[in-house]
Order: structure tokens, then C-alpha cells, then sequence
């Protein structure tokens, strides 16, 4: 039984369309994130989890109950807010109470309540500040200590730190996923940034134009991109185009097929569902690419040389531009050991392409 | 149905009194400016364009009046205002104190005008200061009808203008006149090509709102004027109605008067971004 | 810091810094308007505390306070429900224009602020009118607070559709994801938060209502005359008299000290965009 389930669930406003058909089933104790750039719907979609936008189309179920019609206080969710949304007319302590006076509970027991939550966050003598008086941090974490002080069955953040400077950010989002992994409940959280959604999910789902494009883990998303939008907006890739010339079905209905792209072959292993002829793009990552010396043997799913357009050194990698048979390859080398292997007389250099991944080119998904 | 009912019923009420109150009003006062005297009020009203012709062939003097000291009473303001809400902008640590002053005014020309009464009477406060200048106190109040107008009526409408171009000139980075004066600009071209086109249209704004009120012009005129200046059209279409009972003219010149101000907040309205210009 | 520090002119010190004497001079300019401001109101509480043989008393005041406090009554019972009635107005259509879909929303917001730009002296005609031969409310209480209403509430709407912008609208979400139904939202957090700008409302509607004297000239009865309309009378009839002078003190000075009183309590931040601003 998934604690939240979203089926074909969408979004018009007028003619434009914000969330497009995304379906999940949210499992009990996870902790996914939706990602995706700005305008993607991943918030519309939270926010209508949150019941603060109606679909137009599809279904949201709570255990299996359908909770479109249901309106949002009565959904039993948390929502962390980007600019923490902290009743500034309100003490800490009557910001956290909130959520607990709106229904009838003994004054004894809110109190209670609020002490633990203000030791759960770590601030046990900050009940009687205004929110105008703590810092940003602070601020945030008294938003998820109300939040939780309800104890809702879902926990909804959308991009909670991305008004916080950068410490901040990496400090609290550690202390979200504590918070979530002590209380063993759902959360989805919502971000455009990727190494915040790496570090803290069980699942990531990537969104696009208001469509899921893949949903997995961090491993499936970085190495196994099924669309072109997940291989280039997850880290840096080479996009190069190609035409499938061999495919070796493998007894695991695995296949290896070799493609032709930037004149030479590259060899792709565990793909599925590709023919001989697909125009196909193999993605492959500048930190996947390794400078070799000529005469190495290596392993690798293509050899290829190239000359050195440009060099850049940015502290512990070194960011070649290197062009191969006209295409300009992205590389990053760590370590400058590697640099010597360059031939400064013709600037050639010998490259080999590892970990590649491979999308079907589709009409014009893909440039 | 459901999309605009919430919005519809809020609004309902101020729609409601709005209408009632101020533009049914409105247009039976256009209704009564096409009738003779009184006859509005009878069975069968006498339909006329005659309060018009009346205005155009006899009360042009008035308009003209109305508009004169309307528009020297603003340039009095956009003068003497600019200069202040600069300095209030820019150089003024003490602004609450300013604000707190400045707010005497907005209880209303009544009291102002009654108070500049004494302020230039005989035996008033700047008596020394007057008779310094060879201005005799004694008279002052008969002897300059025209001038004293048209400070009253600047001083009630001065803070509408201060008001207007500090909004405007809040919104000019300081940095601008920081980066023009190190390109070698003088204090006058500083003045020329950057704070005034910056804040342009604040100033219009202000200046069309101090207009606009300054047209309205009833208490300064009858207090502080003599017979040529309290031939304003409020003044005047006060006195056509309410004492000698031609509710036809009043209500033309009222209409006439309308347009003028309307014309003119229409204007300030394109201008201005003030509160309400979303 | 002045607008003449010379930029080029690198000369030495002299006895008489040009920009500390431009900077002396943009003082007193403020403040030679900031006297005549007061003047004419300190100038009226000094007639009214003189006396025919020249020596000064408060004689004035207590004449005043006898014959007029009814007419001060007036005006404060006129001016609470203008500002009751525009407050039940105003606040539901400053929601109404900021939070839901209106048609015609721009020319609505115009209609409702006609009577604003309207002359006083032409806005009193029409109501005379209106009020004589339409409405039979001619010199009736509830005539004086229906011209106050239609003439103020767009002061009351000003400040509140400014404050209801400002409020970001995640504090009313965040109530509603932690339980507290849609009224609850409203009494406990968007009241509250909106408590400055309706204050703005109060005020400006307190301070227009309680001194005015020229709509209500045209539609106020002869008898049970607001204070500023009494004021108003008295010129013609009393002229200049002390008593006259002190009532006119009374209004400004109560004024005044209202105005003090918010400034105090709430600051001007929610006064931006109105006179006051």
C-alpha cells in the first residue's frame, strides 16, 4: 500500500499545461524528490499533494483514499515553505502550537508538545522569540519543527533552503533528512538543485515540462539516463550523435551494440530495445573520459584522438576542450599527472571514452 | 459562476455604495444641468442647454479664474516641492519629524485659511518680518487677494506634491548621481539629464494631483481673496444653487467643473505609479 | 556628502567649507516649511487664548466647550461609523480585487474611486440633489455618513489592497496545511497581519471625516452640525472670535494627537501611497 499514490494527475492553466499525466507511488517511510529546472511543475505537483492546487485531471490517494476533494487542513500533510512562512505576529512557541489549537487539545499537551519539538531542533530556549529575531537557519528549523508538531502522515518541502547561503543549506539538509529518517515518515521534496537531491532521496523522480522524465535512484538517474533532458540536466555530458551499426542480444535480454558516431566505434553494453540503424545519442561525461598515452592498452568503450582546443585549470581538475573529428568533447582530468601525456608540439591527444549511455533519438528531443 | 462568485459578493457592497453615493449622484447632477433653475424639481422640468450658453457667454471669467490660480497655486508647489523632497530624500535623517509636521495641512484648508487669517492679520507673527520687508501688516490681507490665494492653496496641496516626487525620487539609485558626478557632471547637469528625467514621471504626477485638488479650490478663496478670486467655480456654484435656488446652472458649472478635475486625475492616474496603478 | 563637493578642483581646505553651508541651508529650507506648516495653527491657539483687554485666558475654551461640545459629539459619532462602515465595506473588496478573479477589475477599482476625485464642492451639489429629491435623506444623520462613506472608503481601500498585496499568500497556505480551516486562516492570520494597513484605513478615514466641512455645507440640516461645519458658520456670523479660534485648536490639536498615536503604535510604513506616505 503506497502512502501516496498519484495517478495521471495534471494541471491546465488555460491553454498552457503545468503538470502533464505524472504518476508515482510513494512508499511508506521514503524520501523522494522531485527535480527539475524552473517552470518543470515539480511545485504545482507538490502543491497539489498539499491540496493548495485542485487538479484538473487524475487522481491523488493518500492509503489508497482518494483526497482530491479533501481541502488542505484537512489532508494531514506538512509543508516547509521556500521563505519559511513563519507567522511573524507570533512567538516561536505560538508558531509551533499552531497546527495543534486548530484542533481541540489539551493546553497541557501542547505544551508538551512544543518543548519536545523545540529540543527536537535543538533550541529549547528560543520558545518566546519572534520569528524577526532568528536567524535564517533558525528560522527553518522552527518551520519544520511546527510542521512536524502535528505529526502529519506526509512531510512536503518545496526547495525549503534554496533562500539559505550555502553552509546553511548544506547543514540543514542533513538535519531534514534526520528529521525524516528518526520520525520514519514520507516526504517529498521538491528542489532544482541536483547535489541536494542526490544527497538526502531514496528515489528521485527528474521532471520536465510538467512530465516525469525518470524516475530512480541516484545510481539509475547519473549512469542510466533514459532521456536526453536526464542525461544533459543531471551533471555535465557529452551529447554524440550516432547510428547503431551491430546489436548482440545477450542471454540476460541484454544487448551490446556498437554505434558510429564522430568516426569511430563506440561499444555500449546493457542497453535494451535498440536496432541495427537507430539514430541514437551516446551521452558520455567529462570525468568518463580519460587521457591515454598512445601506445596503452585500455579498456574502454571507444578510443578516440582529438586536438586540444582549450585548457583550464580549475584547482584539482583540469577542463580540456578537445575536438574529435569536429565535435567538441568536454573533458575533466583530475590530477595533472595526466597533463603530461599532452603532445605540445601537435596538441593531439588520445581519449578514452568510458560508461557511456545511450538514448533513442526521437523526431527532435534531441539536437 | 463559481470562478467570480466570491470576488463578486466582497465587492458587492462597495460596488453598491459607490453607485448609490457617487455615480448616481453624478449623473442626475447631469441630468439637472440640462434644466432651467429649479424646474428639476417639478412635475415637468424645463429641458435646456441654457446653463451652458450662461457659462460660455457669461461665466468664462470664472473657469478661467478656477484654472488660473489652480495652475499658479502648482507651479508654486512643483517649485518650492522639488527642491524639498530632494532634500528630504536624500539629506534628512529626522523624515518622522517632517512627516509628523507636514500632516497639519491634511486636516484641511478650514483651519489652514483660518489660520493664515492671523498669520498675515494685523499684529500677526510676522508683523516684524513684514513691515521689515516695507510690507504693511495692516493691510496686507486686502492689498495682495491674488498672492495670499495662491500660498493658501499651495500650502494645503504642497505635501501632495512633496509626497508625489519623493516617491519618484526614492526609486533613483543615489549611485547614479554618485557615478555622474565623477564623469565630471555639475550640480545643474546632475539636476538636467539625470534626477529629472529619473523622476519625470513623479513629478507630473504630483504636479496634475495638486491640480486636480487645487481646482476644488472653495475656503482659501472665500477667506484669503477678494471678489475676483471667490469667483471660483466652487464658490460661485455654492452660491447659484444654495442661495439663489438655479440648481440648473450650479449643476453645469459643477459638470464643468468635474470635467476639468476628471480630465485632469485621468492624466495624473496614466503617470503615476502610485498604490493603486497595478 | 553634498551635491557640490568639487570633484576636480582638488583645492585646499578653506575657512568656509561650501558644503557644510549648502548642507546648513537645506536644514533651514526644510525647516521654514516645517514652520509654516504650524504656523497657522500655533497662530490660531494664540488668538484663541487672548483676551479684549489683552492679557490671556482659557475663557475661550470653556465658552467653547460649553456651546459646542455637542457639535464635537456629532463629529466623533460620525466619524466611528464611517469608519465602522468602512471598514465592513472595504476589507471584504480589498480581497475581493487582490485575491480573486474580478472582471473588469481595473474599471471597477475606478468606479469605487470617483468620488475622490471629485471636486467637494461639486460632490456636495449632487448629493443635495440626489439627497432631496431621490433619496429624502436631505439633513439626516444617516445622509452625512453615507457622503463620508462614499467619499473616504477608497481611503480605507488604499492601504488595505497595499497591505493584502504585500502579504505573501504562504502564510495563509501554511495555516491551511497545519489544520486551521478557511476562517480560522482569516481571524487568526490574515487579520492579524493586515492589522497595520486597516489601522492606515482608520486613520486617514478618522481624519478626513472629523474635519470635514464642505460636502456636509451642502448636505448637513440646520441643526445637530458637525464641528467643522460650526467652525465654518461661526466665520460668517462670529468672524474672528477666541471661542471660534479654540475650537478650531480643539479639532487640530485632537487631530494631531491621533495621528501622533498611530505613528507611535504602527510607524508610516503602511501609510506609503497616501498623503501621509
Amino acid at each position: 500500500m503506497a502512502r501516496v499514490r498519484l495517478v495521471d494527475v495534471t494541471k491546465h492553466y488555460g491553454d498552457t499545461v503545468a503538470v502533464d499525466r505524472v504518476s508515482a507511488d510513494i512508499e511508506e517511510g521514503e524520501f523522494v524528490t522531485l527535480l527539475g529546472p524552473s517552470g518543470c511543475g515539480k511545485t504545482t505537483t507538490l502543491r497539489m499533494v498539499a491540496g493548495l492546487v485542485d487538479p484538473s485531471d487524475g487522481q491523488i490517494l493518500f492509503d489508497d483514499q482518494v483526497v482530491n476533494r479533501v481541502p488542505t487542513h484537512r489532508r494531514q500533510v506538512g509543508l516547509a515553505f521556500q521563505s519559511h512562512a513563519l507567522f511573524p505576529h507570533m512567538s516561536v512557541a505560538k508558531n509551533i502550537a499552531f497546527g495543534l489549537t486548530n484542533t481541540r487539545v489539551a493546553k497541557s499537551v501542547v505544551n508538551a508538545r512544543v518543548q519536545e519539538m523545540l529540543e527536537l531542533i535543538e533550541m529549547p530556549d528560543f520558545a518566546d522569540r519572534m520569528p524577526g529575531q532568528l536567524s535564517g537557519g533558525q528560522q527553518q528549523r522552527v518551520a519544520l519543527a511546527r510542521m512536524l508538531a502535528t505529526d502529519p502522515r506526509v512531510l512536503l518541502f518545496d526547495e525549503p533552503l534554496s533562500a539559505l547561503d550555502r553552509n546553511l543549506r548544506d547543514t540543514l539538509k542533513y538535519s531534514i533528512l534526520e528529521l525524516q529518517r528518526r520520525t520514519g515518515k514520507t516526504a517529498i521534496y521538491v528542489t532544482h538543485d541536483q547535489s541536494e537531491a542526490f544527497a538526502i532521496s531514496d528515489r528521485i523522480f527528474v521532471m520536465n515540462q510538467g512530465r516525469v522524465e525518470q524516475a530512480g535512484t541516484q545510481l539509475d538517474i547519473y549512469l542510466r539516463p533514459e532521456t536526453a533532458f536526464v542525461a544533459k540536466f543531471v551533471g555535465d555530458n557529452n551529447a554524440l550523435p550516432g547510428v547503431v551499426t551491430t546489436v548482440t542480444a545477450g542471454d540476460d535480454g541484454q544487448q551490446t551494440v556498437v554505434v558510429d558516431s564522430i568516426g569511430t566505434q563506440l561499444r555500449i553494453e546493457g542497453t535494451s530495445g535498440i536496432g541495427v540503424g537507430d539514430h541514437v545519442v551516446v551521452f558520455v561525461r567529462p570525468e568518463n573520459i580519460e587521457v591515454v598515452a598512445n601506445d596503452e592498452a585500455v579498456m574502454a568503450a571507444g578510443i578516440v584522438e582529438g586536438l586540444v582546443d582549450q585548457i583550464v585549470f580549475e584547482g584539482p581538475t583540469v577542463r580540456l576542450t578537445v575536438v574529435v573529428n569536429g565535435h567538441p568533447l568536454s573533458v575533466n582530468i583530475s590530477g595533472v599527472d595526466r597533463l603530461t601525456l599532452l603532445d605540445t608540439q601537435s596538441r593531439t591527444v588520445r581519449l578514452a571514452l568510458n560508461q557511456p549511455a545511450i538514448v533513442k533519438q526521437n523526431g527532435n528531443s534531441v539536437e | 459562476m463559481r470562478k467570480y462568485g466570491p470576488g463578486g459578493v466582497l465587492l458587492a457592497p462597495a460596488v453598491l455604495v459607490a453607485v448609490v453615493f457617487s455615480i448616481v449622484p453624478l449623473i442626475y447632477l447631469v441630468r439637472v444641468s440640462l434644466t432651467s433653475e429649479s424646474t428639476f424639481f417639478f412635475a415637468s422640468p424645463e429641458n435646456t442647454l441654457d446653463n451652458y450658453r450662461t457659462i460660455w457667454n457669461r461665466y468664462l471669467p470664472h473657469v478661467w479664474t478656477t484654472i488660473r490660480l489652480a495652475t499658479a497655486a502648482s507651479f508654486f508647489d512643483l517649485i518650492f516641492g522639488f527642491p524639498f523632497a530632494y532634500i528630504l530624500v536624500r539629506k534628512i535623517q529626522y523624515r518622522d519629524v517632517v512627516r509628523v509636521l507636514m500632516i497639519f495641512p491634511l486636516f484641511g484648508p478650514l483651519y489652514l485659511t483660518y489660520g493664515l487669517r492671523f498669520v498675515f492679520g494685523a499684529n500677526g507673527p510676522l508683523a516684524p518680518l513684514l513691515d521689515f520687508l516695507g510690507l504693511d501688516s495692516r493691510t496686507l490681507l486686502f492689498a495682495y487677494p491674488e498672492q495670499l490665494t495662491i500660498i493658501g492653496m499651495a500650502i494645503f496641496t504642497f505635501p501632495f506634491m512633496v509626497m508625489n516626487i519623493a516617491a519618484a525620487l526614492t526609486n533613483v539609485d543615489p549611485t547614479l548621481e554618485e557615478a555622474a558626478r565623477t564623469l565630471g557632471a555639475k550640480p545643474r547637469q546632475v539636476l538636467t539629464r539625470v534626477l529629472l528625467p529619473l523622476s519625470w514621471p513623479g513629478i507630473l504626477a504630483g504636479f496634475l494631483m495638486c491640480f486636480g485638488w487645487n481646482l476644488g479650490v472653495f475656503i482659501v478663496a472665500m477667506l484669503l481673496g477678494n471678489i475676483e478670486q471667490q469667483r471660483v467655480l466652487s464658490l460661485t456654484l455654492y452660491q447659484k444653487a444654495m442661495s439663489q435656488f438655479d440648481y440648473g446652472l450650479g449643476a453645469a458649472m459643477g459638470i464643468v467643473l468635474m470635467a476639468l478635475a476628471f480630465s485632469v486625475t485621468w492624466l495624473s492616474l496614466r503617470f503615476s505609479r502610485g498604490a493603486l496603478g497595478a | 556628502m553634498s551635491a557640490i563637493t568639487p570633484t576636480r578642483r582638488l583645492e585646499p581646505r578653506n575657512r568656509l567649507n561650501p558644503g557644510a553651508l549648502l548642507s546648513a541651508l537645506q536644514h533651514v529650507y526644510i525647516w521654514v516649511w516645517l514652520v509654516i506648516f504650524i504656523l497657522p495653527f500655533l497662530t490660531t491657539v494664540v488668538r484663541s487664548l487672548e483676551t479684549p483687554q489683552g492679557g490671556y485666558s482659557i475663557e475661550a475654551y470653556r465658552f467653547a466647550w460649553n456651546a459646542f461640545s455637542p457639535n464635537l459629539w456629532i463629529s466623533v459619532k460620525l466619524t466611528v461609523a464611517t469608519i465602522l462602515i468602512n471598514l465592513v465595506i472595504a476589507v471584504p473588496a480589498a480581497f475581493a480585487i487582490i485575491r480573486h478573479p474580478v472582471p473588469g477589475k481595473r474599471f471597477v477599482l475606478s468606479a469605487l474611486n470617483v468620488s475622490l476625485y471629485t471636486p467637494g464642492a461639486v460632490m456636495g451639489l449632487s448629493l443635495a440633489i440626489t439627497y432631496a429629491y431621490l433619496l429624502k435623506i436631505q439633513g439626516t444623520t444617516g445622509g452625512l455618513i453615507a457622503a463620508y462613506t462614499v467619499g473616504t472608503f477608497p481611503l480605507m481601500l488604499v492601504p488595505v489592497i497595499v497591505a493584502l498585496r504585500d502579504l505573501p499568500e504562504v502564510y495563509g497556505e501554511a495555516a491551511r496545511t497545519l489544520g486551521a480551516s478557511r476562517l480560522r486562516t482569516l481571524l487568526r492570520i490574515e487579520l492579524p497581519l493586515l492589522g497595520p494597513g486597516i489601522s492606515a484605513g482608520i486613520l486617514l478615514t478618522f481624519v478626513i471625516v472629523f474635519n470635514e466641512f464642505l460636502v456636509t455645507l451642502f448636505i448637513a440640516g440646520k441643526s445637530d452640525q458637525p464641528a467643522a461645519l460650526v467652525i465654518y458658520g461661526l466665520l460668517g456670523r462670529a468672524g474672528f472670535a477666541p471661542s471660534t479660534a479654540a475650537l478650531a485648536a480643539i479639532m487640530q490639536f485632537t487631530s494631531f494627537m491621533v495621528v501622533l498615536l498611530f505613528f507611535k503604535v504602527f510607524g508610516s510604513r503602511y501609510l506609503k501611497g497616501t498623503y501621509l506616505g
